[in-house]
C-alpha cells in the first residue's frame, strides 16, 4: 500500500511539475499553451547537451552536478519559453482564442520536429544517471536519488507559491489575471510580466525534463507528448490558473493512475483514472481548488 | 499516443478508400507499361522506419538490401534488367505507412520487400494487394499479417505463434516456475504474450501468473512493476519495444526483482542496453531469429556489409538482404514482374538458401521453421545463449 502511494506521488511529482506551468499562462492570458509539454522535452534536451559537453563525472559527483545543471537547463528552457510567448503568442494575443489554441499546437509540433531534425528520430541515453539502490520505507522501496528529485519538486513549487503570494511580482501576475486592462492602467508593464511569467512556468518545465532524463535516462523528441496531455489534466482537475490546486492535482492523477494500475491491471489503468476524473469534473466542474470564473471575452 | 487506436482505424478506413480509389486505376497502367517496356528496371519497394521511435532499424535494412540489389546487379541483373530500389518511411504508424505505401504503388513499384512493424505493415496489404504487387515481408510478423490469409503476402520473418514457441521452450529449460508476461497492447506485442500464455497454461511446471499491460512511450512503470513484483515471479517476459524494454529492465532491477529477465525480438537492439544500463541489462534474454552476430558461416557478408556502409549490420539486415535476393529469385522463375505469375513462382520455392535455412513456404506463406534462437546479453554485447535446435 505505502509502496502505491510512493509510486503515484513519484510521478504525480513531475506531472505537477509541468502543469504548473500550464496553469500559469492560462491563469494569466487564458491561453492552454499546448507547446508545453514540448518544453519539458526541451529541458531534457538541454541539460543532456550540456552534460555532453561537461564530459565523463565519477558517479560520487553525479547528484552536485546534476544540480548545477538543472539550474542552467531552467534559465535556457525559461528563455525559449520568452521566445516562444513573443514569436508565436504575442502578436496573437488580441486575436480569437482559436487562433491562438491553433498557434499552440503549431508550436508543439514545431519544437517536437525541430528536435527531431536537431538531434534524431533516435532515443538518447543521459551520460549521467541516478540509480542507486532502494532501501525500505514503512514498506516501500525507494532511493535517495527518488527522495532528493521529490525534494527537488517541492522546494521549486513552496518557491513559486512563495513568488506568487508574497511578493510584487506575483502581485503584479495576480493584477493581471484578473483584468489585464485595468492592471495596465494602473502602470503595471503587462508584457514583461507576462513574459516572466512564461520563464518561470518553462523554466519549471525543464526542471523536471532534466530530473526525468537523469532518473529515467532516456529521452527522445515526443517525450513531451504524453505528459503534456497529463500535466493538463492534473491542472484541470487542480482548477486552472490555481497554484496550489494544480500541484495537487499533479500528485492525484499520479495516485489514480498507480491505484489504477493495482486494482484493474495496466490496460484499466487510464480507463479508471480518466473514469474517476470525469466524474469528479461533473460534480465540481472548477476542479479542487478552482474558483468560478466569470468568462472574458 | 492514447490516440494510437483510434488512428490505426481512421487510417484503415482511409486506406480502404485510397486503396480502392487509385487502385484500379493504377493496376490498369501498370500492366500496360509493364509491356511496353521490358528493360526498364525491375522496382523493388521497402516500407521501413526512417523515423519515429523505431528508426534506428530502418538503414540496417535498407543497407542491406541495396547490397544484394548491387551483387544481383553486378552479375546482370534479373532477366537483363536491372533491380532498383524505392524506399519509403513507415514511421512504424499505421497513417505514415499507408501514405508510404501508396507513395510506393504511385512509383511503380514491382515487388514490396519491406515491413517492420506490423501495426504499420497491416494496414499496407490491402494496398500493395489492389495493385498486385507481391509482398515479401522481411521483419514484421505478428499472427495478424498471416491471419488475413491474403495470396500475395509472403513472411520471412519467424511468426508470433513460432515466437511463443521458443519462449515456452526457454522458459522449461530455465526450470521458470511463475511467469509474467508483459506487452504494450499493440498487436504484435500483445500476440506473443498471450499465445505464450496459452503455452504456459498447458499442464508442466511453468505458469503464467500474471499478463501486465503498459502504456508505451511512458518513462515510469512503477506501477506495473510493483504489480509483477506482487506475484512473487522467477521469470519475466517482455514482448515489445527496445524503448519501453529497457526502461522495464532497468526498473525491475531498481526494484530488487533477481529473477530472469527475456524480451521479444522487437527489443533486439543496442539501444536496449544503454537504456537499461549495462548493469541491468546484463544477462536478459531475448527471442530472436538470426541476427548477423549469430549467423554461422557469415562472415564474408559482413565483411561485405562492412566495407560498403563502414559500420555493421544489425537486427533484420539478412532478412532484408534475402528478401531482394529472393525476389529477384522468384522474378527470374515467373518470367517477368507479372503479380500472379511471381506469387505462384514464390509458393513453388524450395530449397532457396537463405540465412535462415533452405526455404520452403508453409500454405500460410510463412517459413516452415521459424528459426527463433535465444540471446543473451554479455558484457554489454548481445550474443547467442542458445539455438533451441
Amino acid at each position: 500500500m505505502t509502496q502505491l502511494v510512493w509510486n503515484g506521488l513519484f510521478v504525480g511529482s513531475f506531472y505537477a511539475l509541468v502543469a504548473l506551468g500550464y496553469s500559469m499562462v492560462y491563469g494569466i492570458i487564458k491561453l492552454l499553451n499546448f507547446a508545453h509539454g514540448d518544453l519539458y522535452m526541451l529541458g531534457a534536451f538541454v541539460g543532456f547537451a550540456i552534460l555532453g559537453a561537461v564530459g565523463g563525472v565519477s558517479s560520487s559527483m553525479a547528484l552536485p552536478l546534476l544540480l548545477v545543471v538543472l539550474l542552467a537547463t531552467m534559465v535556457l528552457t525559461g528563455l525559449a519559453g520568452v521566445a516562444l510567448e513573443r514569436v508565436a503568442y504575442r502578436p496573437l494575443r488580441r486575436a480569437p482564442r482559436l487562433s491562438l489554441l491553433i498557434t499552440a499546437v503549431g508550436a508543439s509540433f514545431a519544437l517536437e520536429y525541430g528536435m527531431r531534425a536537431a538531434a534524431g528520430a533516435d532515443p538518447r541515453v543521459y551520460p549521467v544517471r541516478l540509480g542507486g539502490t532502494s532501501v525500505e520505507v514503512l514498506g516501500a522501496r525507494l532511493t535517495l536519488q527518488q527522495l532528493v528529485l521529490v525534494g527537488v519538486a517541492v522546494v521549486l513549487m513552496i518557491g513559486l507559491n512563495l513568488l506568487i503570494t508574497r511578493t510584487r511580482e506575483g502581485r503584479a501576475m495576480r493584477a493581471i489575471a484578473l483584468d489585464p486592462r485595468t492592471s495596465s492602467l494602473m502602470g503595471i508593464d503587462v508584457n514583461a510580466v507576462i513574459s516572466r511569467t512564461f520563464f518561470i512556468g518553462s523554466a519549471l518545465a525543464g526542471a523536471a525534463g532534466v530530473m526525468a532524463g537523469a532518473y529515467y535516462g532516456k529521452i527522445d523528441f515526443l517525450m513531451g507528448f504524453l505528459i503534456g496531455l497529463k500535466a493538463f489534466t492534473a491542472a484541470v482537475i487542480g482548477g486552472i490558473g490555481n497554484i496550489p490546486g494544480t500541484m495537487l492535482g499533479g500528485l492525484l492523477l499520479g495516485l489514480l493512475e498507480s491505484f489504477g494500475t493495482f486494482w484493474l491491471g495496466g490496460e484499466w489503468r487510464d480507463v479508471f483514472a480518466f473514469g474517476v476524473l470525469i466524474l469528479f469534473l461533473t460534480v465540481r466542474p472548477t476542479g479542487l481548488l478552482g474558483e468560478r470564473v466569470t468568462e472574458r471575452v | 499516443m492514447r490516440a494510437i487506436p483510434l488512428k490505426s482505424f481512421a487510417s484503415l478506413a482511409v486506406v480502404g478508400l485510397l486503396a480502392t480509389g487509385c487502385g484500379q486505376g493504377l493496376l490498369g497502367g501498370d500492366d500496360g507499361d509493364k509491356a511496353a517496356t521490358a528493360n526498364d528496371p525491375i522496382v523493388l519497394g521497402m516500407l521501413i522506419p526512417q523515423s519515429g521511435s523505431e528508426a534506428a532499424i530502418g538503414p540496417y535494412m535498407s543497407n542491406a538490401a541495396q547490397l544484394a540489389l548491387d551483387e544481383i546487379n553486378a552479375k546482370g541483373g534479373v532477366l537483363g534488367r536491372k533491380l532498383e530500389l524505392k524506399t519509403a518511411d513507415d514511421a512504424c504508424d499505421a497513417q505514415s505507412a499507408a501514405a508510404g505505401a501508396n507513395k510506393l504503388v504511385t512509383e511503380g513499384v514491382d515487388i514490396s520487400v519491406g515491413g517492420y512493424c506490423s501495426g504499420a505493415t497491416l494496414p499496407t496489404l490491402p494496398i500493395f494487394g489492389k495493385a498486385n504487387i507481391p509482398m515479401i515481408i522481411p521483419a514484421a510478423n505478428s499472427q495478424e499479417l498471416v491471419d488475413q490469409k491474403l495470396k500475395h503476402v509472403f513472411l520471412i520473418n519467424g511468426t508470433g505463434s513460432q515466437q511463443a514457441g521458443a519462449a515456452e521452450k526457454w522458459i522449461a529449460k530455465q526450470g521458470a516456475k511463475s511467469v509474467v508476461l508483459m506487452h504494450d497492447n499493440t498487436s504484435y506485442s500483445k500476440d506473443i504474450a498471450l499465445r505464450t500464455k496459452a503455452l504456459l497454461d498447458a499442464p508442466g511446471d511453468a505458469e503464467a501468473v500474471l499478463v501486465e499491460t503498459v502504456t508505451p512511450k511512458e518513462s515510469d512503470y512503477s506501477a506495473n512493476i510493483t504489480n509483477v513484483l506482487a506475484k512473487k515471479p522467477d521469470f519475466v517476459y517482455w514482448t515489445g519495444y527496445f524503448q519501453e524494454g529497457g526502461l522495464i529492465a532497468r526498473q525491475l532491477r531498481q526494484a530488487g526483482y533477481k529473477g530472469s529477465i527475456m524480451v521479444g525480438d522487437g527489443s533486439v537492439s543496442p539501444k536496449l542496453v544503454e537504456i537499461a544500463g549495462a548493469e541491468a541489462a546484463e544477462g536478459v534474454y531475448a527471442t530472436m531469429t538470426q541476427t548477423p552476430d549469430t549467423l554461422e558461416g557469415a562472415e564474408g557478408w559482413i565483411a561485405a556489409y562492412k566495407k560498403k556502409y563502414n559500420a555493421d549490420p544489425g537486427p533484420y539486415s539478412n532478412q532484408a538482404y534475402d528478401a531482394v535476393r529472393l525476389a529477384a529469385e522468384a522474378v527470374t522463375k515467373a518470367g517477368g514482374t507479372d503479380g500472379a505469375k511471381v506469387v505462384s513462382a514464390l509458393e513453388a520455392i524450395d530449397g532457396f538458401s537463405m540465412f535462415s535455412g533452405p526455404l520452403k513456404f508453409t500454405p500460410e506463406h510463412t517459413l516452415s521453421n521459424g528459426g527463433f534462437q535465444i540471446l543473451v546479453v554479455k558484457d554489454g554485447k548481445i550474443t547467442l545463449q542458445d539455438s533451441l535446435k
